[in-house]
């Protein structure tokens, strides 16, 4: 077995006792991210990217990736004792969660979303690491015409599929596109929408702007709420965690489907959010006590968790193999890369084996020391709620403006961040989604040469988006997802004309 | 008593030790500035540069590379300038320095930045892929000239040192070439093994790793003599066995510098401590080695003999980013 | 006592009053946001075709890309602004009521001094003014404890970044005097 081999030779670089010390401590502070209000994955490993940028690009992803696990655990801390999601895709655990809670079964429910966690991770891990062999013989078929198909791909199923107001989703993706413009134009060589200064040369830096729209802003939100809270402590004992997994196999057609519901959600971009919903109500359905959902029962925990857990892993899949994030804290991962001087894409698995060997293996050891961690310092890191808002808003604030800075040393871009914030703040509040900005600040350019080189290449025919199979099929499948809404409403429109004829 | 025994040691320490207190030395963390992305050819370079001044205790204070490759590099460049003064601030400049103000029009004029000394050129060589046919340069041209449609070469940014070999090659043989600009080296070395493209001039340092791989072929070299290298690289050749274009009855050649440079308005003192610094690399192991790795020409200018060189060769860059037509008006 | 009754409550004394005036409507601010974003469509617009926005022989010129999408930009936050408009006014939820919007400012300004601070005093410097300010006057924490947190929290990020991994940061009087 290919993948074997390679997956051992991963292990190997990892098992020394620097990696080890990092795994924990981006562990750590991953769990600590993803319980703090106004944080949370993508902020967070957005926030602490800096501080792997003078590592190894191996030990800094590794880091990263711990940092991530760790926020997806510390996400299921607060929704179930104190029904606060810390992301989006943690809403469908508070369901069952937080009763449990109430009910003083605060332990078990919480063991239950850690370990299906640890089961969604790992059945996508296991994904990973039998489709990788396959991509990286794949790999060189890509040119420029495949490129542009694929991030056209990625575009037109965010307009297309996106549950916003259309004129919204568009608003924020060309407004992406355009900002990812300024700067130096690679292909002519000329400047452009820099207005003559100097510090607009540069362009705009895909995680300046993202530290803004999500760090600055979600401080601003969150201080319009009301911070106090009410919830349940819990310290998770070993009889509890060894009756919740003797329990557990009960439940195998739960995990299973929404492990799969994971990965398939994960791979292609419907995400981590519609995975946990997606889980939960087919959990629901195909149970013969659906009456009890949502009172606390175990099952309506481990449903959501699972798949999460599965779509937030497999999203790191088409981010490696394609250079196409399917998820925020995918596509930060993938800024992350290409600061280190990795080219995310299909070469990254011939040119750079130890790295994403070294990762595939990271995801399998750092979920496992990741279960531990969590089932054992639950009361710690739910006392960190304790801790004052006022503590912690200034101390985010600094962290991102650190962030910011250490991208490109560069003072205007922490006036960026700044920018930013009360943008991302502003277009949250009115229903302008942030996450096509972000997709298309961070492929905008390279959409944009791939396209311009497959245009030099084919002296301007745009045939050559069909020029063979691959490239092809590509291309006709975004336009297709792109005029989604329209094709659907037709297909109705003619099974109801349909219909009544036949009645 | 012992006060003035006390104070006349410290006075003869003084005295002995005035040269050393005369000499500048930085007293901060010193940033090498590279004018391009992670793992560039620059970026190679200032990491070695780091490497050989630790390994060999070369300087106090620590050194730190600082990438500042956004704008295909004009921002390094618009970076040094503004740092006027500073000598903590050290540029890994490259013929950007030439081309850059001429094609993209920004307010940047290399004599605005202090000189240090020049520590190698680097090569160009013309590769194509190793699964096609043409066996040398006569074959390659023939080819292209017989393709319906013009080939595909592939280079690192626009209207710079690749384009300008790209169109210098044209005029010679008469072949039509596309020239796709990539951001990186890298990317352009790795399209020519997909097949994407059919050929590239990058540098020896950037297609090391495929030519090795035997994924692709060097044709010739852009220089008036052979790399001067007889190590096997791959299984079969030597840097020097790869022949010069002019040889091959292709004449076109151009080297390329790889020179240190301080921000304006220092100090003599500043600029003698890093004339001293970078002579001192060019003679570790670490450095020689590096050389003949990437198959740079080893090369070491300071002074007089440097500005000159700087003069003329940016009078070449010149007429040749004039003759290419690359000028913006 | 099972641990699961334990509960964690934290209050928060200066929580927005619910009651609040609102200052402005959503309906107002997605106007006003449809019309910069048309006003920054037109500026790239207009700076895009000088760059040159046409089809040559190679492909797309360097403004071509950028033309269009500003066109696009300002096509669909104009279409955002004519749908907005017809929307009823009387049915416009509150973008912001009066206390959330001192709560924002509360943070705001101090990040936009701090932002102005960096540059003279240097990352580690701020950061301490920042934190302590920040408990202290707006969290009402006790000026011991504030000062305690934010001199261990600047302490840590300065040895971390500067003295462990060589970040470089801005810094102000008070490094170069400690000589780093």
């Amino acid at each position: 077995m290919e993948a074997l081999g390679l997956l051992m030779q991963g292990f190997g670089v990892l098992l020394t006792w620097k990696i080890l010390a990092l795994m924990m401590v981006g562990l750590v502070l991953g769990i600590f991210v993803g319980v703090l209000p106004g944080l949370g994955g993508p902020n967070g490993v957005a926030i602490l990217l800096p501080l792997t940028f003078t590592m190894d690009p191996t030990s800094a992803i590794v880091m990263l990736s711990c940092i991530y696990w760790g926020a997806l655990f510390g996400g299921a801390i607060t929704s179930i004792l104190f029904n606060i999601p810390g992301e989006a895709w943690s809403v469908a655990t508070t369901f069952d969660g937080y009763p449990m809670a109430q009910q003083g079964k605060a332990a078990e429910a919480l063991t239950a979303a850690f370990t299906s966690s640890f089961i969604g991770s790992f059945a996508a891990v296991l994904l990973i690491t039998f489709l990788a062999p396959a991509i990286s013989s794949f790999a060189l078929k890509f040119g420029p015409p495949e490129f542009f198909a694929v991030y056209l791909l990625t575009f037109c199923s965010f307009v297309g599929l996106g549950r916003e107001d259309k004129h919204k989703t568009i608003i924020s993706m060309s407004l992406g596109l355009l900002l990812a413009g300024i700067g130096l134009d690679t292909v002519s060589g000329q400047l452009r929408m820099t207005f003559g200064s100097s510090d607009m040369l540069r362009g705009v830096n895909f995680l300046v702007a993202v530290i803004g729209l999500f760090g600055i802003s979600e401080i601003l939100l969150t201080m319009e709420e009301r911070l106090a809270l009410r919830g349940h402590a819990a310290k998770i004992s070993l009889r509890t965690v060894w009756q919740v997994w003797t329990d557990m196999p009960r439940y195998w057609v739960t995990l299973l489907r929404s492990s799969a519901i994971g990965c398939w959600l994960g791979i292609t971009p419907g995400g981590a959010i519609a995975a946990s919903f997606m889980g939960y109500n087919l959990a629901k359905r195909f149970s013969k006590d659906k009456e009890s959902f949502g009172k606390g029962r175990i099952e309506g925990v481990f449903a959501p968790e699972t798949a999460a857990h599965a779509s937030g892993t497999a999203a790191l899949l088409p981010m490696l193999a394609l250079g196409i994030p399917g998820s925020g804290t995918a596509a930060i991962l993938l800024g992350g890369l290409m600061v280190w001087g990795l080219n995310p894409g299909p070469l990254l698995f011939v040119e750079h084996k130890d790295f994403v060997w070294g990762l595939i293996a990271s995801m399998y050891l750092g979920n496992i020391v990741g279960l531990i961690l969590v089932l054992s310092t639950v009361p710690v890191f739910a006392a960190v709620l304790r801790v004052p808002f006022a503590a912690i808003a200034p101390m985010i604030v600094v962290s991102c403006a650190i962030g910011a800075f250490a991208i490109q040393n560069a003072m205007f871009d922490i006036w960026l961040m700044l920018v930013f914030g009360v943008i991302g703040y502003v277009f949250k509040k009115i229903g302008i989604p942030l996450a096509p900005l972000t997709l298309a600040l961070v492929l905008g350019n390279r959409a944009e040469d791939a396209f311009r080189l497959s245009m030099i290449g084919a002296e301007g025919n745009l045939g050559v988006f069909w020029s063979n199979k691959l490239v092809g099929t590509i291309t006709t499948l975004a336009i297709v997802l792109l005029f989604w809404p329209i094709l659907d409403r037709l297909i109705a429109g003619i099974s109801k004309a349909r219909r009544p004829a036949r009645a | 008593m012992s006060y003035f025994t006390r104070t006349a040691t410290a006075v003869a320490a003084l005295l002995f030790s005035a040269p050393a207190i005369a000499a500048w030395e930085p007293t901060k963390p010193v940033e090498i500035v590279v004018a391009a992305g992670a793992g560039g050819a620059s970026d190679q370079m200032a990491r070695m540069m780091q490497a050989a001044i630790q390994k060999n205790n070369l300087m106090k204070q620590p050194m730190v590379v600082s990438l500042k490759g956004g704008a295909s590099g004009a921002e390094a460049l618009i970076y040094m300038k503004s740092s006027e003064g500073d000598a903590n601030k050290v540029l890994i400049a490259y013929s950007l320095i030439y081309m850059l103000p001429l094609s993209a029009k920004i307010p940047f004029n290399w004599r605005e930045l202090t000189p240090v000394s020049v520590v190698a050129m680097d090569q160009f060589v013309l590769w194509s892929n190793a699964s096609k046919p043409y066996k040398n340069v006569k074959d390659f041209i023939e080819a292209a000239k017989a393709s319906g449609t013009p080939f595909k070469m592939g280079g690192t940014g626009s209207k710079r040192e690749d384009q300008v070999l790209t169109v210098f090659t044209e005029k010679k043989t008469g072949a039509k070439f596309n020239y796709l600009p990539y951001k990186s080296g890298g990317e352009a070395a790795t399209q020519l093994v997909g097949n994407h493209i059919d050929a590239n001039v990058n540098n020896p340092s950037e297609n090391l790793e495929v030519w090795r791989a035997g994924q692709v072929k060097a044709l010739c070299v852009f220089d008036k003599e052979r790399i001067n290298y007889t190590n096997k690289v791959t299984d079969t050749q030597s840097w020097k066995d790869i022949p010069t274009c002019k040889e091959e009855g292709l004449d076109v050649q151009y080297l390329m510098l790889r020179a240190m440079f301080l921000p304006g308005k220092v100090t003599d003192d500043q600029k003698a401590f890093y004339v001293d610094l970078f002579k001192k690399v060019t003679e570790t192991p670490e450095y020689k080695d590096y050389m003949e790795k990437q198959a740079l020409k080893p090369v070491y200018m300071t002074g007089e003999a440097m500005t000159k060189f700087l003069g003329e060769d940016d009078a070449v860059n010149t007429a040749l980013m004039n003759e290419a037509g690359f000028v913006a008006k | 006592m099972p641990n699961s009754d334990m509960e964690i409550v934290v209050d928060d004394p200066t929580a927005p009053d619910d009651n609040s005036p609102a200052v402005t409507s959503k309906r107002t601010v997605d106007l006003i946001v449809s019309l910069l974003l048309i006003a920054f469509a037109i500026l790239m617009a207009w700076d895009n075709q000088r760059t040159g926005a046409s089809w040559d022989s190679s492909g797309p010129q360097a403004g071509y890309f950028p033309f269009y999408l500003s066109l696009i930009l300002g096509g669909a936050a104009l279409f955002g602004f004519v749908k907005t408009l017809m929307e009823p006014a009387s049915e416009a939820k509150a973008f912001v009521t009066r206390a959330q919007l001192g709560r924002v400012m509360v943070v705001l300004v101090p990040t936009f001094l701090f932002c102005l601070a960096l540059k003279f005093l240097g990352l580690y410097v701020s950061s301490f003014l920042l934190i302590c300010g920040f408990m202290g006057f707006v969290g009402k924490i006790a000026w011991w404890k504030s000062l305690l947190t934010a001199f261990i929290f600047t302490a840590v990020m300065f040895i971390v970044f500067d003295v462990y991994f060589d970040v470089l940061m801005p810094k102000g009087p008070l490094e170069a005097l400690i000589g780093r």
